[in-house]
């Protein structure tokens, strides 16, 4: 036999909703706040003016997704440095593991996360575009 | 044997073995650094230590400690435990804890050690060193702030190496690893300190940065120069060989290494490699596709057919030098084949054939170390096969062999604690090794037991009259007594081992001076023993392989000399060169250039564009040591396995797979399937190989041995040649290269990039020379400009180049003769 009590249960709920505040964001007029150890884009620490990074190859090896380059070159007073620094993002799984590994604190991940672009080869970041500028 | 307990474990050992030696029989690791199986224990890192219950509450070293009868060990105590790990904690006040940049981490022994007795903390407080960093060689980069003083690099130089670039200067906490007047290293770069440093004290520079430990595939496989068959490992990392890794437990030496083996390894990976075959159109060289250059090829050697000829370098593996046989036997009809310019191996192919009844050595390299008196004929034995000198080094410092050397100059090996040399004339060793054995029979040495089953003693005797000590001590300024002497010494030593190196650099040392040095090894019986024999050292890696499988004619067709000649006569239509350089590397460089240019189709098949290679019609690109699977073998007969470690560069096929395809477009069928059937054909045609397989050659090799059938053959010596005003020039190899193809290794190119004419410092003063002058070297063949190197190894009159260098070709002076006469000018 047919009772509208559901429904009209149905209804109030809706209705309550109507009055309350959204949970959705109306993204992009508005953004979520990352936490602060949110695991976003990678940075590369700069101490005197270029990369602190000085190319152990821990990143590369112990990142589970295989998405980091580097390569290892001598500077003029024989010191290592990374001649060649890539991430490809469309490998990288945001573990944060290559930040961890890091013995020199050279590599930290930002809270950037809006990353989507047009084409494959904007994915791969060069040391150039992960240097923190700031 | 000795019976003793290591932690509840019963082990018997030899008297003489450590506590150290003992463990590691029993499979218990005792962890240390300054020890290497090669060297003298020593003592310096305590890390060693372990208690014997006998030696209440002391902890004792293991390295240094002989085991004695019923010892009880232990080597895991707490105490010793704590005692290790405060050893660590003091290595590591003063250890730059640099391990991102430092290359040996990963392959540290300090590192890992650190980790295992996880000292995360340090307990003392100090100041690191601030050495100053040893960057001015190009090979071998020393940072004395990360050296732990466990004094390996000084030790093996000294012991294994018998330079002695190295060792402890300063006292207390002072002191350092230093070199001469602590300079910059100034060495011969064999780089075996690197090869042992525990840590990253020293580090090869071409290595430098270019990859850590932990990501390189590890390939076992052999050496590509000469033909002592050293084991190797190459470290590859994306299709690139970057290095080479050392194990110590790798093949009969250890893991010792020369220059070129641990520092020549790029050849393998050079941007100067050829990657495409090349064809000539229009008088230019220009890339092409496979199909057409070997379509091409196939033609005009079906054209030449029988007219066709082959010179192939005795580098190829096995598998490839006997198909290059089968190509030209069955499928061209020719039989006019031949490796190292005919000249070179004949020492092999005609002399130990003849004498022996088998183109090879009798002796092994282990025979060396077991020998009671050593006889080398020339220095250069060093020079052309630097592990086979350190078997010398440590035969002569560690088991008290006799070294006598027979030499027309000094070198690395006469400067040996108690080595006696003896200097002749050049050019007049086989009067000198006749006069020998003239000693010995008249001295009634001869090993009548012996000898009485060797044929052709009647003859020898009728054949040595003319070579009395007192008429060729004149001859070859050695005076008699002397001559007597060592044939005395040389018959009455227990065992003795003549080594004696041939190669394209040493005319002279042919069929002749090969039967001379058997018939003074077969009148005194030394030969088929241990520690007794003879070892023709042939140049090449895979030589002693191209001298069994028969890489030479064998049925009436023209040898490398008839082939040149036939080339400039015209009957030879088409030249096949595998892997041989004739420009640089043949004696009489105008007259190969000449042969070269008027024969119709040449074709080179090459890792690089040779000097030859530019001059061919086509050029094939083939693959390096490191881009092939297939076997060589060694000087002593040891057939080894040589692995792939990386894919080949471009388009470069391997000589395997050339050949292979060559055949199958001139017969319709490929001539063999695989490797492995080439294999197996060979020990079906090659009595000596008979029974091996793949599979059972192993990581180390087996080495093959033939019954001998020995007999004596008279040999005259030639006259040494000589006039007055004129050099007695020698050619010969530089201690840093091996052929043509080291030029282009980067390691030995780094020491020695071009070549010099060497002399003595009383020619020197003649000439008014001060240093590295440029002069001029001419000889009734031509002449060639060199730069002077003056030093102490040279006499009077005599001068000495190297053969490998094209841009200083010192070939256009010679013609072939053991000694070449020349005049030199500013």
């Amino acid at each position: 036999m047919f009772t509208p009590v559901p429904l009209i249960k149905g209804l109030l709920i809706t209705l309550k909703h109507l009055f309350m505040k959204p949970v959705t964001l109306q993204y992009p007029d508005e953004k979520v706040a990352p936490f602060p150890r949110f695991r976003g884009l990678h940075a590369l620490n700069v101490s005197h003016n270029r990369s602190k990074c000085v190319a152990c190859y821990l990143c590369p090896t112990v990142c589970p997704a295989k998405c980091i380059t580097v390569e290892a070159a001598e500077d003029d007073k024989h010191d290592k440095y990374a001649s060649k620094y890539e991430i490809d993002l469309l490998r990288c799984i945001f573990c944060g593991y290559c930040v961890d590994a890091c013995p020199v604190d050279a590599l930290k991940m930002t809270s950037a996360y809006e990353l989507a672009s047009y084409k494959r080869d904007d994915f791969v970041f060069t040391q150039e575009r992960l240097l923190d500028k700031r | 044997m000795v019976n003793l307990t290591i932690d509840d474990k019963q082990v018997s050992v030899p008297k003489d073995a450590t506590i150290f030696d003992a463990a590691k029989a029993a499979g218990i690791r005792i962890p240390i650094l300054c020890h290497d199986k090669k060297l003298h224990p020593f003592g310096g890192c305590r890390m060693c230590l372990v208690e014997v219950e006998q030696m209440k509450g002391r902890q004792i070293p293991a390295c240094t400690t002989p085991v004695t009868e019923g010892m009880i060990v232990r080597t895991q105590t707490d105490d010793i435990i704590k005692a290790r790990r405060m050893v660590l904690e003091l290595l590591l006040l003063k250890h730059p804890i640099d391990c991102p940049v430092c290359d040996a981490a990963g392959d540290c022994d300090l590192q890992n050690l650190t980790y295992e007795y996880k000292v995360n903390s340090n307990r003392f407080q100090d100041e690191k060193f601030s050495h100053s960093i040893d960057y001015e060689n190009p090979l071998i980069e020393r940072d004395m702030n990360r050296c732990i003083h466990c004094g390996k690099c000084a030790r093996i130089c000294d012991e294994i190496v018998s330079f002695g670039a190295y060792t402890f200067i300063s006292r207390g906490i002072e002191a350092k690893m230093g070199t001469q007047f602590d300079g910059p290293l100034n060495c011969e770069f064999c780089g075996s300190c690197v090869s042992v440093c525990p840590v990253g004290a020293l580090i090869s520079r071409p290595f430098k940065f270019k990859a850590r430990w932990w990501a390189l595939d590890k390939v076992k496989t052999v050496c590509s120069y000469c033909s002592t068959g050293c084991n190797l490992t190459l470290g590859v990392k994306d299709n690139k060989v970057l290095t080479t890794i050392y194990d110590e437990n790798q093949g009969w030496h250890n893991g010792q290494l020369c220059v070129r083996g641990r520092f020549g390894y790029q050849i393998a990976s050079s941007d100067k490699r050829l990657t495409t075959p090349l064809i000539r159109k229009n008088g230019k060289l220009e890339a092409a596709s496979w199909d057409e250059a070997l379509t091409l090829v196939a033609q005009n050697l079906k054209k030449a057919g029988a007219a066709a000829a082959g010179l192939v370098t005795p580098r190829l593996t096995n598998e490839e030098l006997y198909l290059f046989k089968k190509l030209f036997k069955d499928a061209l009809g020719s039989d006019s084949i031949d490796h190292s310019a005919g000249y070179a191996h004949s020492a092999l192919t005609a002399g130990a054939a003849e004498s022996l009844g088998y183109p090879a050595s009798s002796a092994t390299i282990a025979d060396i170390q077991k020998a009671d008196l050593l006889l080398v004929v020339k220095s250069d034995a060093y020079e052309t096969h630097p592990v086979i000198g350190f078997e010398i080094n440590l035969g002569v410092k560690r088991k008290d062999v006799d070294l006598r050397i027979v030499s027309d100059k000094k070198g690395k090996l006469t400067k040996l604690p108690k080595a006696v040399t003896y200097l002749h004339k050049p050019g007049c060793e086989v009067s000198l090794l006749n006069a020998l054995a003239k000693t010995i029979i008249d001295e009634n040495l001869v090993d009548a037991a012996f000898t009485g089953g060797v044929a052709g003693l009647d003859l020898l005797k009728k054949g040595l009259e003319g070579y009395t000590p007192e008429k060729v001590a004149d001859a070859c300024g050695i005076k008699a007594d002397a001559i007597k002497t060592l044939a005395r010494d040389y018959a009455k030593a227990g065992k003795a081992v003549i080594l004696l190196p041939i190669g394209l650099g040493y005319p002279g040392h042919g069929k002749e001076l090969a039967q001379a040095v058997i018939n003074l090894s077969l009148l005194t019986g030394k030969i088929g023993k241990e520690g007794c024999g003879v070892l023709i050292m042939a140049e090449k890696n895979n030589s002693q392989g191209a001298v069994d499988l028969g890489l030479y004619p064998t049925a009436g067709g023209k040898d490398a000399g008839a082939i040149i000649d036939g080339c400039a006569a015209g009957t030879v239509k088409a030249l096949y060169l595998a892997g041989e350089n004739p420009l640089v590397s043949y004696p009489n460089q105008q007259k190969i250039a000449a042969a070269l240019a008027k024969v119709e189709f040449l074709v080179v098949q090459d890792l690089f564009l040779t000097e030859t290679a530019a001059k061919a019609h086509v050029v094939l690109p083939a693959c390096s040591f490191a881009e092939k699977d297939g076997t060589y073998t060694s000087v002593e007969r040891r057939v080894q396995r040589v692995n792939r470690a990386i894919k080949p560069m471009g388009l470069a096929k391997s000589d395997f797979d050339i050949l292979n395809a060559l055949y199958t477009a001139l017969t319709g069928n490929a001539a063999y399937a695989n490797l492995a059937e080439a294999f197996t054909a060979i020990t079906a045609a090659v009595p000596a190989y008979k029974g091996l397989t793949l599979q059972g050659l192993g990581e180390n090799g087996v080495v093959v041995h033939t019954p001998s059938k020995p007999k004596f053959v008279a040999v005259a010596g030639a006259a040494p040649r000589a006039e007055e005003g004129k050099f007695a020039l020698l050619t010969g190899s530089a201690l840093y290269h091996c052929g043509t193809m080291s030029l282009h290794g980067e390691g030995p190119m780094h020491v020695c990039p071009e070549g010099y004419l060497e002399l003595g410092r009383e020619d020197a003063k003649a000439l008014k020379l001060e240093g590295d002058e440029l002069l001029t070297v001419t000889s009734a063949t031509g002449s060639v400009k060199l730069k002077a190197k003056i030093g102490l190894r040279m006499p009077q009159g005599v001068v000495f180049a190297p053969y490998h260098f094209a841009a200083q070709p010192i070939n256009s002076v010679t013609a072939g003769d053991a000694v070449t006469l020349v005049t030199i000018s500013r």
